[in-house]
């Protein structure tokens, strides 16, 4: 074992609110858990597309804000002191003596004596410009990883919503100049900081589009892009950089190649949830199985069926059934053992 | 459950769906895009975007009678094969790797232009 190595009971692969709710649930059968993500928080799809949503299709909550609702569950996953392992993506899943041992795109390598996939609808990955792709990682990127790197730099964001407007927000005072460019006359983003990127003097080309980048490519510089009017009119501005902020686009991942048996995007299970690959469940949005309905509930539910049969796997003097969690102490005084 | 694009997409093209779709799923033919049920995650993201409000809930759009006849088709735009074409679109799984499809459904492809409005 090197300083990159972890070991867990049971490794969660996706922390959205099944994962969540698999680590509260891992923790009441008393099994150390490990969660990882590719997202830098917790929340999946709840946090990346509707945190200021109102949740009401949930047992015993009326309604609650999407961001609220996340919090809840890392409070009651909290109980059973997870291990989080959040922006960093699982790449590859092998067996090693019958045990899962899965490598993350960090070098950290867990080994886990079970492993339940809970990453829903996958990995978000971000979308296309459509031109100038072999600029990418010299004048065109799709993050901005650090805004200091674009200091004094005429820079050119494509995008419409919250992203884009909060890089060219955060690039205003840094970069020699900030040009955001919108497909749309409108933008999607919030009011609030459209209003403040307008007031900083931005350029806002809207109803526009890049059709081409060009400098010396071979030298990785950037020099200028060509803008494209709705009208058909054409322009070229200097860039040193473009940003492109084109919003994400999630499929299974790296997921895809581990092996397992696969209905078009989601993971086979069975009524234990467990896949096609020993000591590998999975639960959630990911899997189908037929009269499969994809809702948070029926999540949960999976999620429950897979950590109980994991503790047996496990420890085969446990029973399937956990014991009622009416009970006082559950996790500290080994209550489920 | 899914959504549909109905008529008013026609001619007008504004792909602002296709931008928020985060699972790549709306794919456009010549006149119109179409959204494959099979993939959709039935997010909505899509409804509120369409300035033309041509985006609507499967089970609003089934009390409609265009709009299920728009249901229907967009069924037969993946699963029969297009004008031209031997074999059905299928689940491709994400637009922007197939790029513009360039066809219509024969009840698109028969629509006036102008149908939008």
């Amino acid at each position: 074992m090197t300083s990159l190595d972890v070991s867990t009971d049971v490794l969660i692969v996706g922390a959205g609110p099944t994962g969540l709710y698999g680590a509260y649930y891992a923790g009441f059968r008393g099994l150390a858990t490990t969660v990882v993500d590719v997202l830098p928080k917790p929340g999946g799809q709840v946090m990346a597309l509707y945190p200021e949503k109102q949740i009401r299709d949930v047992a015993a909550i009326p309604a609650i804000r999407g961001r609220d609702f996340v919090a809840a569950l890392v409070e009651q996953a909290s109980a059973g002191k997870p291990t989080y392992l959040l922006g960093r993506q699982a790449v590859t899943l092998e067996h090693h003596d019958g045990e899962p041992v899965v490598t993350l795109d960090d070098g950290t390598v867990v080994h886990a004596r079970a492993v339940v996939l809970t990453s829903g609808i996958g990995m978000p990955t971000p979308r296309r410009l459509g031109c100038g792709e072999e600029w990418l990682g010299t004048g065109l990127s799709y993050f901005v990883i650090d805004p200091q790197v674009h200091a004094d730099q005429d820079v050119v964001i494509v995008g419409g919503g919250d992203s884009a407007l909060d890089w060219a927000d955060a690039l205003g005072p840094i970069a020699r100049s900030v040009t955001v460019v919108h497909r749309r006359a409108s933008f999607r983003g919030h009011a609030a900081t459209l209003e403040r990127v307008r007031a900083a003097g931005t350029r806002m080309r809207t109803d526009t589009q890049v059709v081409t980048l060009d400098g010396d490519l071979a030298a990785g510089r950037l020099a200028n892009v060509t803008l494209r009017e709705k009208s058909g009119d054409e322009t070229v501005v200097a860039a040193d950089h473009v940003i492109a902020a084109l919003g994400f686009v999630s499929d299974l991942g790296p997921l895809r190649d581990w092996g397992l048996q696969l209905r078009a995007r989601s993971v086979a299970v069975d009524r234990s949830m467990r896949t096609s690959l020993p000591r590998v469940y999975a639960a959630g949005d990911l899997t189908d199985y037929p009269g499969k309905v994809k809702l948070m509930s029926v999540g949960f539910g999976e999620v429950a069926t897979a950590m109980n049969h994991v503790a047996v796997d496990l420890d085969p003097d446990l029973t399937l059934f956990p014991g009622h969690s009416t009970e006082e102490g559950p996790y500290a005084e080994e209550g489920s053992r | 459950m899914t959504y549909v694009i109905g008529a008013a997409c026609v001619d007008v093209l504004d792909r602002s769906c296709i931008e928020v779709c985060p699972v790549d799923c709306i794919y456009v033919g010549e006149r119109k895009s179409y959204i494959n049920a099979a993939e959709c995650i039935d997010c909505g993201a899509c409804e509120v975007e369409c300035p033309t409000e041509a985006i609507v809930a499967e089970r609003k759009a089934r009390k409609d009678e265009a709009l299920s006849l728009h249901l229907v088709d967009s069924r037969a735009f993946f699963e029969q094969p297009l004008p031209g074409r031997d074999a059905p679109l299928g689940n491709a799984g994400g637009a922007q790797h197939l790029g513009d499809v360039g066809v219509d459904t024969p009840l698109v492809a028969a629509l006036a232009p102008g149908s939008a409005q």
